[in-house]
């Protein structure tokens, strides 16, 4: 192996070498077998239910309201949160940034100004009803990523027009791929010490999820 | 010298003893075997419920198992696709032919940044490479941030599984080490207690260390992307906090496509942890600006994976998604644990995995470390056919003890060399059966069984009686029946 | 491996010939379980022709590296059934050998005359239970055991040849018998060939922990279609006066009112 050749000529070079020169691979791709459930069976409604059930599964509070009423439903979860200070990201409709709380709006705040925050209030990409998953594409009213790590309580807006049945129909809702997502299935969770199941490690430990019943 | 001591030393497996030796320790340690079958079984129980669920189970894993062979088929394109997509979004790609390399460039890059602190999420890679220690011979301090890996780091022990890497250790022994290490005087065993004061340790070192090390479940070669899977939520601290990100990650571990993560996603956390899916899953692509680590490097890793890409039959090892299922399922691993490997990668993967990374010049008596039972190809997501495998390399390492002085020492080689010869012919055979039961009445009881026998067959009387041979075969049985015209 | 379709006849015309492969350490330690197998078959209506030059299939040569004597053994195997209808075998882990092995080691040999062979030679392998309920269809053989049994389902039976429910619709009809379910089924005994004696303690802790269960099933007999497991659970039984024995299902399906089963002395 000659001293001159860069690592990556040669690591390129024993793959090739091993590989041997193969065809480019898009032909073969487009062969893969797939026949996995790639559509589900359930209707809107059903859907909407499975994904309630999912979330209550983990923990996660759910509750309904009709497209008007959103301000309201939030204000009053904000409310019932006993919490006070909230962080809101800079794309947020400013009709969810319910009255008589404390309001920071996300401009490139500092870590240490969202740890004093006590929740955040979010909307969401999708919901993924078969195992309760919410997706985050991290869009301007989705937010920064720290926004939805750093404080303990996370209230976010998902309306039943975007929840799909399964994993497939989610990948098929990106038109094109995202450069950030966070899948959320459940609070944090650790199971290290003799497989106890121990929820809220790192990441918010509550989660209230404000389901819209917009037409599907 | 302690169970942790006794571990870190054994985890090099240019070092540790062969598989047999080093399973005694741990068949003899009841309160290990304990902890490892409860997991075990927590962990079994729920992905049996859950594949259950699953109607098209088995059609995901036929998907899965092609989209990775079909990778490793055209892998040098893939690399060279997310290369180019990772650095056109604004990350740095280096390429490290062996471990040692990959230490180097991470030591490298920090220090290029500035940094000499790094918290690290939980990778099987930098155990792999050994990096923890290269980085503070370096004088780089690393903070391992997976309750597990704390567990280990803080109680100087080693991983025994890749999922649940500290599943041989339990409650007590976690308060004792949390409560020594982080000082905390009154601390309780219960889990809830530990993981609070794990979070609270953890939490001022998120915030303040500047950069971070990760390892990465996938890449994503249409994008440039890096996807990472986790229960905890560490990674996600580490992933969005610091200014400097550092990903290091073996070259098989690419997919074509996003929507690939389809099927993966589906898989990987039913087969890890027994949940539809896990809590969090994070994926970025190169640099965001105003959003997570403005500086950006993946360090690709060779380290033995291209040459275990040219053998036909185990290609398919570098097939592995890293979900442990093998091990869980595997009634080996069940009793021994992982440490016995003396590996990093324990369990079946790692009967067939670190044998290969030692180019087969170490941890030779990992392939042998299987009844062949298969319960873990059954498992496997993506069908890697451990057995098939297995076999292979139990070839291989024969091949070369044949050209080795040490078969001339082994009685087991000679016995098997004898009983070819003695299943060339049937005469032969015939004649070595009477040969064998009249050198055998030595050791036969009265009541027609053996109770001990030299040389290997005391490996096999050391438990077990043997029954002695019957005074006819089968085949002189046979002959005293009438033959009929034919 | 899809098991050729072939037409079941209960009043078969001609005698139906097998040629029965009996295993190198069936042939050497239980001939009970050969006789056995030729008196079942017997009853059935079926001829049983016997090669004298078999010796092994090569397994425990395949099995611990030892590939090159492997080839030699299963080329003579293969050659020596050319003329054979049938070849049947009374254990698991030989047929799964066959069926699993074969073709990789011929290929490796890369004979193609003898490639031909062992594609003929092939769908002519039956293990025991496959060829009474596939070939013969029956599930009734007219046995009567009365005794309580265990079922232990062998590695290479279960996930190796995908014997599936088979045994159990065998044993469902044999009259007397109490069949009581294994726990852990699925889980390996730990003999694995020369796994038994390469990591023999490794070996005995699987073996302890399978025997707990067959032990708890109350059993007086563990029974299943594989000596090699039954060689070493019932060697740990005899070495601990545990109260139960092994027995190969050939024995307990040949066995009847007249002609109870035959047992090791």
């Amino acid at each position: 192996m000659s001293a001159r050749m860069s690592p990556r000529e040669a690591v390129l070079n024993r793959v090739r070498a091993a590989t041997g020169n193969a065809a480019p691979a898009a032909e073969s791709y487009a062969q893969l077998p797939r026949n996995y459930i790639r559509r589900g069976t359930l209707d809107a409604e059903e859907r909407v239910q499975l994904m309630i059930e999912r979330l209550r599964e983990y923990d996660a509070e759910v509750v309904e309201c009709a497209p008007g009423e959103l301000p309201a439903a939030i204000a009053a979860q904000l409310a019932r949160s006993g919490r006070h200070r909230f962080v809101a990201p800079a794309g947020l409709p400013s009709e969810w940034l319910a009255e008589g709380f404390e309001w920071k709006v996300d401009r490139q705040l500092e870590a240490a100004e969202i740890e004093q925050t006590e929740g955040v209030v979010t909307a969401a990409f999708c919901g993924v009803a078969n195992s309760g998953t919410i997706v985050l594409h991290h869009s301007p009213p989705e937010g920064r990523r720290i926004l939805t790590l750093l404080p303990d309580w996370h209230l976010c807006t998902l309306r039943a027009s975007q929840v799909v049945e399964t994993f497939p129909e989610y990948f098929s809702r990106c038109e094109q791929a995202p450069a950030l997502v966070t899948w959320i299935s459940g609070p944090s969770a650790t199971a290290d010490i003799e497989m106890t199941r121990i929820k809220g490690v790192h990441g918010p430990r509550f989660l209230v999820v404000i389901l819209v019943r917009d037409r599907s | 010298m302690s169970h942790a001591a006794a571990a870190r030393a054994v985890l090099d497996p240019a070092h540790a003893p062969p598989f047999p030796k080093a399973a005694l320790p741990v068949l003899r340690n009841p309160q290990l075997r304990k902890n490892v079958a409860h997991a075990i079984d927590v962990i079994q129980s729920k992905r049996a419920r859950l594949v259950a669920e699953k109607t098209d189970w088995q059609e995901l894993r036929a998907s899965a198992s092609a989209i990775r062979a079909h990778v490793l088929d055209h892998l040098a394109e893939y690399l060279e696709q997310f290369e180019a997509r990772c650095t056109a979004a604004g990350g740095k790609v280096h390429w490290a032919r062996d471990g040692a390399e990959a230490n180097r460039l991470v030591a490298g890059i920090l220090r290029d940044e500035g940094v000499n602190q790094a918290i690290k999420i939980k990778t099987m890679t930098s155990a792999e490479t050994q990096m923890n220690p290269a980085l503070e011979a370096a004088g780089i301090s690393v903070f391992e941030t997976d309750l597990a890996e704390i567990i280990l780091q803080l109680g100087e022990d080693e991983p025994s599984h890749i999922v649940v890497p500290a599943l041989h250790v339990n409650r007590a022994q976690v308060r004792e080490i949390f409560s020594r290490r982080m000082e905390i005087p009154d601390l309780k065993d219960d889990p809830q207690v530990l993981t609070a004061a794990a979070r609270h340790y953890l939490r001022q070192k998120f915030l303040t260390v500047p950069a971070a090390i990760s390892g990465a479940n996938f890449f994503i070669a249409e994008t440039g992307a890096v996807a990472i899977v986790e229960s905890e939520g560490n990674g996600r601290m580490c992933l969005t906090l610091p200014r400097v990100m550092v990903t290091l990650a073996g070259i098989e571990k690419v997919l074509p496509r996003f929507a690939d993560l389809e099927v993966m996603l589906q898989l990987l956390a039913r087969s890890a942890t027994g949940e539809r899916m896990n809590p969090y899953t994070s994926l970025w692509t190169g640099v965001t600006a105003g959003d997570g680590p403005q500086s950006f490097h993946v360090v690709l890793l060779d380290n033995g994976r291209s040459e275990i890409l040219k053998r036909k039959t185990e290609r398919q090892t570098l097939k592995c998604i890293r979900c442990a299922a093998c091990m869980n399922a595997c009634p080996v691993y069940r009793q021994t644990g992982g440490h016995a490997y003396g590996s990093v990668y324990p369990g079946p993967i790692g009967a067939i995995f670190t044998p290969q990374l030692m180019r087969l010049e170490h941890a030779q008596s990992l392939p042998y470390a299987s009844s062949l039972c298969a319960a873990c190809y059954e498992v496997c997501p993506v069908k890697i056919n451990i057995p098939e495998v297995l076999l292979e390399l139990r070839a291989r390492v024969t091949d070369r003890e044949r050209r080795s002085f040490g078969k001339f020492f082994d009685p087991l080689y000679w016995g098997l060399r004898v009983a070819n010869l003695l299943f060339s012919r049937a005469w032969l055979f015939t004649a070595a059966q009477r040969l064998g039961r009249i050198g055998l009445r030595f050791f036969t009881r009265r009541d027609g069984w053996i109770h001990s026998l030299p040389s290997v067959g005391a490996r096999w009387t050391m438990t077990r009686d043997l029954r002695g041979m019957p005074s006819q075969s089968f085949r002189q049985w046979w002959d005293t029946r009438p033959k009929e015209g034919r | 491996m899809a098991l050729p379709n072939l037409p079941v006849r209960k009043d078969w015309p001609q005698p139906m010939r097998v040629s029965l492969f009996i295993t190198c350490y069936n042939d050497t330690l239980y001939p009970e379980t050969g006789r056995a197998v030729v008196r079942l078959l017997e009853r059935l209506g079926v001829k049983v022709d016997f090669h004298p030059g078999q010796t092994c299939c090569g397994q425990m040569h395949a099995n611990t590296g030892f590939r090159r004597e492997a080839f030699s053994q299963a080329r003579r195997l293969i050659r020596l059934y050319r003329d054979a209808e049938y070849v049947l075998i009374p254990s698991s882990s030989c047929v799964a050998m066959m069926r699993d092995q074969y073709p990789g080691l011929v290929d490796e040999l890369g004979d193609p005359a003898l490639r031909k062979e062992l594609n003929a030679f092939l769908p002519k392998v039956f293990e025991l239970s496959e060829f009474l309920i596939d070939r013969l269809g029956v599930e009734d053989v007219g046995a009567y055991f009365p005794h309580r049994v265990t079922y232990h389902a062998s590695c290479h039976g279960l996930r190796g040849i995908h014997l599936g429910d088979r045994p159990f619709r065998l044993l469902a009809k044999v009259r007397g018998l109490e069949h009581v379910s294994l726990a852990n089924l699925d889980r390996c005994c730990g003999f694995g060939g020369t796994f038994s004696v390469k990591n023999a303690e490794v070996s005995s802790a699987m073996m302890a922990v399978k025997l707990q269960d067959v032990l708890a099933t109350g059993a007086e007999y563990c029974t299943a279609l594989d000596n090699s497991c039954l060689m070493h659970l019932g060697g740990a039984m005899h070495r601990q006066f545990a109260g139960m024995k092994t027995i190969h299902m050939a024995q307990i399906l040949a066995s009847t009112e007249h002609s109870p089963a035959e047992e090791f002395a």
